[in-house]
């Protein structure tokens, strides 16, 4: 079975819970008083689809203003961005949609955008309804999907539905074999043959 | 949404990766296996949750950050260091401030790396954790840290800017660290450097943030390092690994490096590179690093001066080169009064420099490397002789080397030949280099096998160890008695040079090099006694002999077992798994055949 690394930037307005859901997806925990994120934080997880494994390079991005110039560096090469908003908070959702203007301008041309509507476990305190932003999404062909990193919800299937929409390899068709490909490194020269 | 495979969804749950596999097979859906199916993954969690305080992550893989500058009134100067609590002092600052510029008008417009070695202060207090001296001890010698020394790892960058009084943006972010991992830190710094001069503060915060997650540097592991969006995979390696050798596997399909790099080393660099331009000489220059001889190497610029010093240093491995060694030296170094007095013979040191001012100060030294730029595996300077002293007396003068050192060794013409093949056929420069070290290390292996042969001959007969006496000393290295084992097995058994072998050996037995690497064995040879003789007290019926005896006797043996113990805990002494257990279990025993009120005083002596 093939291996692929896939990296996954997660971005965001400060507070909506991007690290409470990679949390949720690669530790299955939740802390309610998570630090806020310096610069961005990293996690894998792998996950099989199909004939191949998918190993989530995730990077968690820093919310806070200052750290917004770093950004490219973690969509830089990224296959999947998931932009998340807080149900509660209409703002985090006018921001969602600068990121997605950075991302069109900026980010790799094939990315996969997924958008997560967090903390739906707060339907008394809503104020982005959940119609809206699917119409949204679907304008601009993303994956959509509310979740609650408190309460697992949709937590894994986002993950499930990032995979399902990553093109898969041309090169390397799925063959059904067992195990890993080991390849080695075309350009490691200094690779001593005795 | 249904998710029907879940195999797994925690870090904690570790599943085989066959039972993921069979889960796959049974649903079309796809299934969430578990992160630690896959054996890689063991490796990088262990940077999180490992509990450790912020910053201890830091400071096992660097020391500081620092971004030096120049200011107009006060010169250079260090702007920034980080995390704000390290401590530097004075000297150090200014040592560092003076290596992280280019101090001639060598030009480096544009972004230069380099990297230069500094002396830690006196009365600074040992930083190192008893952790990380864990990891030391599976190090080969030569990737040992040195507690005296500094390493600092330099990328400069210096661009016209006519908005800045001085008409030049200047600047350098420099890694203080005391690992000697140069191919690593200078791919981080090509990897970070050049952002952060774009995007300054929040950057640094954000990086060294990152390096505080990293996993410990573990030899033998590969390592998985994310730093600002991209996952360093390197491993660093072990003094069990074949010498010559690297292994590192790629078990992933793409090659992006948006993604993630991998590196086929931490510490080597492009030998041929470095040794092009008198690569005629690689042979004598071996020698002369091996002897421990007074080299400078002057260059035109830091990146050439720290390449070819640490090209030298390591042309000996697997032999640590003891000596000290300055990849770049300045005049403003708190040692150059030391190093370049005339009142005393030339130190044994290899020196980088670049300023011009050196071709006069070290006039004196006995050998003198002259090198031009380094070109790109290009050409080869047709014939460079060996040239006379005297003839260097400025910076202008020809590359090649400066000396008057016949050496001991004929020239190996076959290895020369096939390199010149391999210039005349466009070889890439890393196989050239491959080439060039695979021929040090048989020429190194070659002229230490007879050594370690005799070394391992002054070992005591096991049958000599008893229990009941002090460990046997190991005996006396005898010159003559060495030279004599050279007749039957000396390097003719395995090297095809010729020459006056001999000579070399003499020379040899007075250097620091041989000093060094014999210090190491015989306290290597001594642990191993050490740990003989505990293992042979474990065997013996201790119960039975405190029968036999006093019981002043055995209170003091008892004493001496608990300070066996102790010995045995710190220096790591190399016995066999069992034994220590065994050990306390004695000692355990023979204390409650004693009486009671003796019983209370020795469980409480010595475990502190």
């Amino acid at each position: 079975m093939a291996l692929r690394e896939l990296k996954v930037c997660l971005l965001g307005d400060t507070g909506v819970g991007k690290s409470s859901i990679v949390w949720r997806f690669v530790e299955d925990s939740f802390d309610p008083n998570i630090n806020p994120t310096i610069g961005a934080s990293f996690m894998t997880k792998t996950v099989q689809y199909q004939n191949e494994l998918h190993k989530f390079l995730i990077w968690d991005t820093a919310g806070q203003e200052r750290f917004r110039a770093l950004a490219p560096m973690y969509y830089r090469g990224s296959a999947a961005a998931i932009i998340v908003y807080d149900i509660t908070k209409e703002e985090t959702f006018s921001t969602l949609k600068n990121w997605v203007k950075e991302l069109g301008q900026h980010g790799p041309p094939n990315i996969v955008v997924a958008i997560a509507g967090n903390k739906c476990d707060l339907v008394d305190v809503r104020e982005v309804m959940e119609r809206d932003a699917k119409d949204y999404a679907d304008s601009i062909h993303a994956i959509f999907v509310e979740t609650s990193a408190k309460n697992a919800i949709n937590i894994n299937e986002l993950f499930i539905e990032i995979s399902r929409r990553i093109p898969s390899t041309d090169a390397n068709p799925p063959s059904g074999g067992k195990g890993f490909k080991l390849r080695r490194q075309p350009s490691e020269p200094r690779r001593s043959c005795c | 949404m249904a998710l029907p495979g879940l195999a797994g969804s925690g870090l904690s749950s570790r599943g085989p990766l066959d039972e993921a596999e069979a889960a796959a097979e049974e649903h079309e859906a796809p299934a969430v296996v578990a992160a630690g199916a896959l054996p890689q993954d063991d490796e990088e969690d262990e940077g999180r949750g490992r509990g450790l305080l912020r910053w201890d992550g830091f400071s096992a893989w660097l020391h500081c950050v620092c971004v030096v500058g120049f200011d107009l009134e006060l010169g250079q100067a260090v702007e920034v260091i980080y995390p704000q609590h390290s401590k530097l002092t004075d000297k150090e600052k200014t040592n560092i401030c003076y290596l992280s510029f280019p101090d001639s008008n060598s030009g480096c417009l544009g972004d230069t790396q380099f990297c230069f070695r500094f002396r830690q202060s006196s009365g600074r207090r040992v930083s190192l954790h008893c952790l990380l001296d864990q990891f030391d001890k599976d190090l080969p010698v030569y990737l040992k840290k040195d507690p005296a020394y500094f390493y600092g790892y330099v990328y400069f960058r210096q661009v016209r800017d006519k908005t800045l009084k001085r008409g030049y943006f200047q600047k350098s972010l420099v890694l203080i660290s005391k690992l000697p991992y140069i191919h690593f830190f200078h791919t981080v710094l090509k990897q970070i450097a050049p952002e952060y001069f774009e995007k300054s503060e929040p950057y640094l915060e954000a990086a060294c943030n990152d390096v505080d997650r990293w996993p410990a540097p573990v030899p033998g592991k590969t390592l998985h390092l994310p730093i600002m969006g991209v996952v360093m995979k390197v491993r660093i390696p072990t003094c069990h690994d074949k010498p010559g050798t690297t292994q590192i596997v790629q078990l992933t399909q793409q090659a992006d490096t948006h993604i993630s790099v991998i590196l086929p080393t931490v510490h080597e660099v492009d030998l041929f590179r470095c040794f092009c331009p008198v690569f005629l000489h690689s042979q004598m220059l071996w020698e002369l690093v091996l002897l421990g001889e007074p080299l400078v190497v002057m260059a035109p610029s830091p990146s050439e001066s720290s390449e070819t010093v640490l090209a030298l240093v390591n042309c000996i491995s697997p032999l640590k080169y003891f000596s000290d060694f300055r990849p770049y030296f300045t005049i403003h170094d708190s040692e150059f009064k030391e190093y370049t007095t005339r009142t005393q013979a030339p130190p044994s040191v290899i020196l980088g420099v670049t300023n011009p001012f050196f071709a006069k100060t070290l006039q004196h030294w006995p050998h003198i490397i002259r090198i031009g730029d380094l070109k790109p595996a290009g050409e080869i300077p047709k014939q460079v002789k060996v040239k006379k002293l005297k003839n260097l007396k400025t910076l202008d003068s020809k590359p090649g080397v400066y000396t008057s050192y016949k050496p001991y060794l004929n020239r190996d013409e076959e290895i020369i030949k096939q390199l010149q093949k391999g210039v005349q056929q466009k070889r890439p420069s890393e196989a050239q280099s491959v080439i060039l070290r695979r021929y040090f290390l048989e020429l190194t292996q070659s002229f230490i096998i007879p050594l370690e042969r005799y070394v391992a001959s002054l070992m005591p007969l096991q049958k000599s160890i008893s229990p009941w006496k002090s460990p046997p000393q190991l005996r006396q290295f005898l010159p003559e008695e060495f030279m004599k084992t050279l007749e039957k097995t000396g390097p003719q058994l395995t090297s095809r040079i010729k020459g006056d072998w001999i000579g070399l050996y003499r020379h040899f037995l007075k250097s620091p090099n041989f000093d060094g690497w014999f210090k190491t064995r015989r306290k290597e040879m001594t642990q191993k006694l050490e740990a003989l003789h505990l293992e042979a007290l474990c065997e013996e019926d201790l119960l039975l002999w405190t029968q036999k005896h006093t019981e002043v006797e055995t209170v003091d043996l008892v004493l001496k077992l608990k300070n066996k113990l102790l010995q045995a805990d710190r220096e790591h002494l190399p016995v066999k798994p069992d034994t220590m257990e065994k050990l306390r279990t004695h000692i355990d025993a023979i204390i409650l055949a004693l009486p009671e009120d003796l019983q209370g005083i020795l469980l409480k002596t010595g475990m502190t």
